[in-house]
């Protein structure tokens, strides 16, 4: 048996990037996954390298809360109950602190964090976690812990994501819910790519330095997202996972 | 919109001593123009004009006037 049979597992920011990668490994691994993103042909794209099976697309902005309870519920009336979930949706913002606005920081920590928490609290609820429990999974970020100029609203995101992750688990133990966060360096996705053409030459080629074993791959990053999902890691909650290729070793 | 508002904005999102700023002004000369500062004027054309620019593009830039005609002439009036 493939070590996430029989488990349906709800992805965000599966259009992309290391969304994406986590739901197709994931597929590949036996698991249903239901795909959540605002783009119809990412979601799309992703759906076509799944092994196939009863996955879901969902094209929705999860910053619509009230739309989140309808979505889980639908999922569950198709696939059954939710056993996993990753918030691998994100934005990033490279501003500088003097030009950062109120509305800002509201935007950034609606889709980093608030929709991740709303996702996390409605699946935990009776009618959708399967009985057997559950393991959630937020990709956060090394910039959660380290800062970096023009990073000041998505480290405070990204902060803030780390953290909950640890009351969340305290408090959904009695569920059999695990709740773990990955802290990736660098990792080449479009986000990365959008990020460095807005900098200069000399910033890009500082930020790829700083990663000894150069930058990150989706892959390199679903790898434990597929493990923190599946019942060998039965005994890990709370925890904060860094990958990122040396990053933080200097 | 008018050129010496346009003058006064930018130096306002750039945080520069500086007070004086006209066409011919060198942007990346002024004292404390570094690698923020790309970005800050990034966020202003962004924030002012609704015009999204690369740093790569913004490379190309040395004077004010070089910057206007990026953003594009006709947004500027005397
Ligand atoms: N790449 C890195 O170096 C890196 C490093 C550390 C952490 N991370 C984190 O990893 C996560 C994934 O990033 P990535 O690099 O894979 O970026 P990406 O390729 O840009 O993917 C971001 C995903 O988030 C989704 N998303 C954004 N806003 C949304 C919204 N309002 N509603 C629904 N979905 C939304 C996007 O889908 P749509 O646009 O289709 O909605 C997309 O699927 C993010 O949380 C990011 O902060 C990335």
């Amino acid at each position: 048996m493939k070590t996430l049979s029989n488990k349906n597992i709800v992805i965000t920011g599966a259009s992309s990037g290391i969304g994406r990668e986590i739901a197709i490994e994931a597929s590949h691994l036996g698991a249903s996954v239901i795909l959540i993103a605002r783009k119809k042909e990412g979601l799309q794209a992703t759906y076509e390298r799944l092994k196939a099976g009863d996955h879901i697309v969902f094209s929705s902005d999860i910053t619509n809360y009230m739309e989140l309870e309808p979505l889980i519920t639908k999922a569950v009336q198709k696939t059954g109950k939710i056993s996993g979930f990753v918030h691998a949706a994100g934005i990033e913002m490279t501003m500088p602190f003097r030009n950062m606005k109120p509305d800002y920081y509201e935007k950034i920590f609606g889709i980093n964090v608030i929709a991740g928490l709303e996702l996390a609290r409605i699946i935990s609820k009776k009618n959708y976690l399967d009985e057997s429990g559950g393991s959630f999974v937020f990709i956060s970020s090394v910039m959660g812990k380290f800062g970096k100029e023009g990073k000041v609203a998505y480290c405070a995101s990204k902060a803030a994501l780390t953290s909950s992750i640890k009351a969340m688990a305290l408090e959904l133990s009695q569920k059999k819910i695990r709740c773990n966060a990955i802290l990736p360096g660098v990792v080449k996705t479009s986000m990365v790519e959008n990020m460095f053409a807005s900098l200069p030459d000399s910033s890009v080629e500082e930020i790829i330095k700083q990663h000894p074993l150069g930058l990150g791959l989706p892959e390199d990053i679903a790898h434990i997202a597929v493990f923190l999902l599946s019942d060998k890691a039965k005994w890990i909650t709370g925890s904060e996972i860094v990958i990122d290729g040396g990053y933080s070793a200097g | 919109m008018k050129k010496k508002d346009f003058y006064k904005d930018l130096l306002e999102y750039l945080e520069l001593d500086e007070t004086n700023l006209d066409e011919t002004t060198n942007l990346k000369a002024l004292e404390g123009f570094d690698s923020m500062s790309i970005l800050s004027v990034i966020a202003f054309c962004d924030e002012k004009f609704g015009k999204k620019f690369t740093a790569q593009q913004l490379n190309a830039i040395i004077t004010v006037k070089n910057l206007m005609e990026l953003i594009g002439m006709e947004e500027f009036e005397d």
